[in-house]
């Protein structure tokens, strides 16, 4: 193989590799993220929500926390409605 | 007339050997580069060496689509041309250079494909697991303190009741946690890789073989992603279905 010939091919897979590596990816970098616990409380009265009497509405002083309604989901089932 | 055949197929053959020159020196100098990007990819989907590996598959398609261009203007050309007056022995000769010339293409584009190997899923997960026990036991829950324990490991948000307060705390597992939802399926094919290579190494297909793997490779599956039990067998039960319309 003729010297020239096959720096073309390197340099192309080399061109190819340096492309690859300096796109990027879309939606930016993942960031690896450990573990952790949430709550929304009640912006209106500060109650935490409770599980017994659904999720949807604060059940102290009825502020609507959502306004949707839940349907069965893996975890959240039809119940969790207030 | 027969000097014409003669020429065109000689330089068919040698346009061709050209091609395969080149896409073999082309994935000798990237096999190398592939498993090294592979490696060296921190993004948990390794979108870098899908790019690579995007762009050299490229390239051979590109070299086919020469070929195909080629064959399609000079040897059917000339054929067309000719009409009976074509020798067999050119077409039978052109064409089989040819179908030579796609498997080679075939033959390296699973090259390209296998270079980089496969990740270890199975340590990525038991890693996810450790960590997992690890930190089970350390929430407490936002709204009074009170001590939470997540009683089993979860890879999307869920909802977890404090036992003192009954607060809904929101539980995000961490993202490697995540990933094992993404990964499951692989894990689990990796698992039972020898099933579906018993499967595919008979000459006849079984399709006894095939669903022992399919299920076996579902069971691992739903082992580690329980949640998901009810839609993995859907989609067990089209699976089987499809192979069975393939196997008649």
């Amino acid at each position: 193989m003729p010297e020239e010939e096959k720096k073309k091919t390197l340099s192309y897979v080399e061109k190819l590799k340096q492309q690859a590596l300096s796109q990027q990816n879309y939606g930016g970098e993942v960031v690896d993220k450990a573990a952790q616990m949430e709550i929304r409380d009640c912006p209106n009265c500060g109650a935490g929500r409770a599980y017994q009497d659904g999720l949807t509405n604060c059940a102290y002083c009825g502020f609507s926390f959502m306004d949707i309604k839940l349907t069965d989901g893996i975890h959240i089932k039809k119940d969790n409605n207030s | 007339m027969e000097e014409l055949m003669w020429q065109t197929q000689e330089r068919w053959f040698v346009f061709l050997e050209k091609l395969e020159t080149r896409m073999g020196e082309m994935c000798t100098a990237a096999i190398p580069e592939l498993k090294e990007i592979f490696k060296a990819d921190q993004d948990p989907y390794k979108r870098a060496h899908s790019r690579m590996l995007a762009g050299l598959l490229g390239q051979i398609r590109r070299m086919q689509d020469q070929a195909n261009e080629v064959k399609e203007d000079r040897i059917l050309g000339l054929i067309y041309s000719l009409g009976v007056l074509t020798s067999n022995d050119f077409r039978e000769a052109c064409f089989n250079r040819h179908y030579a010339f796609e498997k080679r293409c075939h033959d390296y584009t699973s090259l390209l494909q296998k270079a980089a190997g496969q990740e270890d899923l199975e340590a990525f997960y038991q890693e996810q697991l450790a960590s997992f026990a690890l930190i089970k036991d350390r929430f407490t829950c936002k709204q009074c303190g009170g001590k939470i324990t997540v009683s089993k490991m979860f890879f999307i948000a869920t909802y977890v009741t404090c036992s003192y307060c009954q607060t809904q705390n929101t539980f995000l597992p961490s993202s490697g946690a995540q990933m094992v939802l993404h990964k499951a399926r692989s894990l689990a094919e990796q698992r039972t890789a020898h099933l579906l290579k018993a499967y595919e190494e008979r000459e006849s297909k079984d399709p006894d073989l095939y669903q022992q793997y399919l299920r076996a490779m579902f069971d691992e599956w739903n082992k580690i992603t329980p949640d998901m039990e009810e839609e993995n067998e859907k989609f067990y039960l089209r699976l089987l279905k499809d192979k069975s319309i393939n196997h008649l």
